[in-house]
């Protein structure tokens, strides 16, 4: 199985440095280098380093994932998908290529990154691995998701229709102008069901239209942005200088969601019809 | 070695088979007939595990999978890859060592005739190179099952000939080939059993000798309508049919003939002709997909 993966990987990780949009990539890598470490200026704080490059690294590795994935779409590699003993070995190739591919690149633009860089101690050394790793993994997960290639159905929709509803619902709070319209047309409805003589939807409505007034859209608020906590605790904490302890956990975290949705692309991809382009 | 049972593919609306059911023992080579939009290519599909069935299944007995040889319908390769590499890659996924696939790919290039192509771009390659770089790709890992989704399309007569003497040999040691071909003689030449395939249903399903030997038959003709006649000779066999002054044997009741001429004669009939008449396989076909 090692085997196999592995040979995927080194051909995809190939087609795509060969290839135009490979080389696209690594300029695209040079131009952030230039923009946001100009190296004739003195980069001051090591929690810009570590953020900005993991965004750059986040941002690359959905990209070439975006790449990969349908490039191992393309019905040229049919011949090879039926050799495999199971078809998650070919995902986990395209998986794989995509992570070393952006990681790669990534690692080399902090390492000219760090001429008149920031001066990084040990323990800052210590903390990048976990964040960036972590991050590029659940980016590459979510990116096959938007693919043709593990997509199917209305898979991608549930999923980012899921994510979307999570971000838009952890902006609820109490001073939210939205927030303020929906109390307003649950009012509009229940005076309107009322006059209809519906006075058992009314109750609840009335109850609803309260707690939307008082305490609803923080606690609403609060679960929605509940998801969101690996991200704020990483971004915390690089800025702080120091992770506490459950902090450090907020990398693992990302990983288990990143294992979660690889667990639900493997199944989808596993029993999909595999639509090919030719 | 395979058992289909039922399959049923639906695209949305399109049913492009509808309870498909046949099995391939083992050692067979399968011909799969059929007109363009029979379902043969989403059959292929279908056993290579491609695409999934909406219902019904598809059984391979013992462990067969993953070892399957699929030699697509569309001709479709990395094209940056040199010829040797992609073989190369198949080999690596057929989990051959690496100190053998040299040998291995080898081995599959001169059987398919394709050594001398062997450091070529897949780009820069013919169609009949990309035919025969399909077949070379299948042999590789040696897999008991291959399917052969037109094997010799778009290949002169001598690429035709060597890609049936390929899938003979193969045949002769005893790997199991499914194949689709519009060409009736390749069906002829390298097939043992038949399955036609008309509007995503089975239409015709039989070993091909007694394919040819079900469908020849000896007609009859004698001077009058045998009416009354008729009837005592329909009940001699199953294979005995009468149409007004025609008598058919048909199968085992061809072996009858001597028993109903001198029926016939005894019964005052003159006999006006005896034909041993053989069908065609176009005949089956054409027979199979009206």
């Amino acid at each position: 199985m090692t085997q196999r993966i592995l040979t995927l990987s080194r051909y995809f990780l190939r087609s795509l440095l060969f290839s135009l949009a490979g080389l696209i990539y690594i300029l695209i890598g040079f131009a952030y280098w230039l923009v946001m470490f100009p190296p004739d200026q003195h980069t001051p704080e090591a929690s810009y380093y570590i953020l900005v490059l993991a965004a750059f690294g986040a941002g690359l590795t959905f990209l070439a994932t975006l790449t990969i994935a349908s490039r191992a779409n393309q019905a040229g590699h049919a011949a090879w998908i039926v050799r495999l003993p199971s078809r998650v070995e070919y995902l986990t190739a395209v998986l794989l290529s995509s992570i070393l591919f952006a990681t790669t690149l990534q690692l080399l633009l902090a390492l000219l990154a760090l001429f008149r860089g920031p001066d990084l101690s040990f323990s800052q050394v210590l903390f990048i691995p976990p964040i960036w790793l972590a991050l590029n993994t659940l980016t590459a997960v979510l990116a096959l998701h938007a693919t043709d290639f593990v997509a199917a159905g209305w898979s991608r929709v549930y999923l980012f229709g899921l994510i979307a509803l999570f971000l838009f619902g952890q902006s609820l709070n109490d001073k939210n102008s939205l927030n303020t319209w929906i109390i307003l047309r649950i009012n509009d409805l229940s005076r309107s069901l009322a006059g209809a003589g519906w006075i058992v939807v009314v109750t609840p409505l009335n109850n609803l239209a309260r707690w939307l007034q008082q305490d609803g859209p923080g606690a609403l608020g609060n679960f929605f942005s509940l998801p969101f906590w690996p991200f704020h605790a990483i971004a915390n904490a690089v800025i702080g200088g120091s992770f506490d302890t459950s902090q450090a956990l907020a990398p693992a975290v990302l990983l288990l969601y990143a294992t979660l949705l690889i667990m639900l692309a493997a199944d989808i991809f596993a029993n999909k019809d595999l639509d090919l382009t030719e | 070695m395979i058992e289909i049972s039922n399959v049923t593919k639906r695209y949305y609306t399109l049913t492009a088979l509808n309870s498909v059911s046949f099995q391939v023992p083992q050692g067979e080579v399968l011909g799969l007939l059929g007109p363009n939009g029979a379902g043969k290519t989403t059959l292929f599909k279908l056993i290579a595990g491609i695409l999934t069935p909406t219902a019904g299944k598809i059984r391979p007995s013992g462990d067969i999978w993953p070892k399957i040889g699929y030699k697509p319908e569309r001709l479709l390769f990395p094209n940056h890859l040199r010829v040797n590499e992609y073989l190369q890659q198949v080999a690596h996924l057929s989990n051959i060592p690496a100190s053998q696939s040299k040998r291995v790919v080898q081995e599959s290039l001169e059987r398919v005739n394709l050594q001398n192509a062997a450091n070529k771009k897949i780009k820069e390659c013919s169609k009949g190179m990309r035919q025969r770089l399909a077949m070379a790709q299948i042999l590789i890992g040696d897999p008991p099952l291959l399917l052969l989704d037109e094997p010799s399309n778009g290949l002169d007569p001598t690429g035709q000939a060597e890609i049936h003497e390929c899938i003979q040999a193969l045949h002769e040691t005893g790997k199991t080939i499914i194949m689709s071909t519009h060409h009736l003689q390749e069906v002829t030449e390298v097939c043992t059993h038949l399955v036609i395939l008309n509007h995503g249903q089975v239409h015709y399903d039989n070993n091909m000798e007694k394919a040819m030997a079900a469908q020849s038959h000896i007609r009859i003709r004698v001077n009058r309508p045998l009416e009354e006649f008729g009837h005592s000779l329909a009940a001699l066999h199953d294979g005995v049919e009468v149409a007004g002054d025609v008598v058919y044997l048909k199968g085992e009741a061809m072996e009858m003939r001597r028993q109903v001429l001198v029926m016939l004669l005894e019964s005052d009939f003159d006999v006006l002709r005896v034909e041993h008449k053989r069908i065609s396989l176009s005949e089956i076909y054409a027979e199979a997909v009206q």
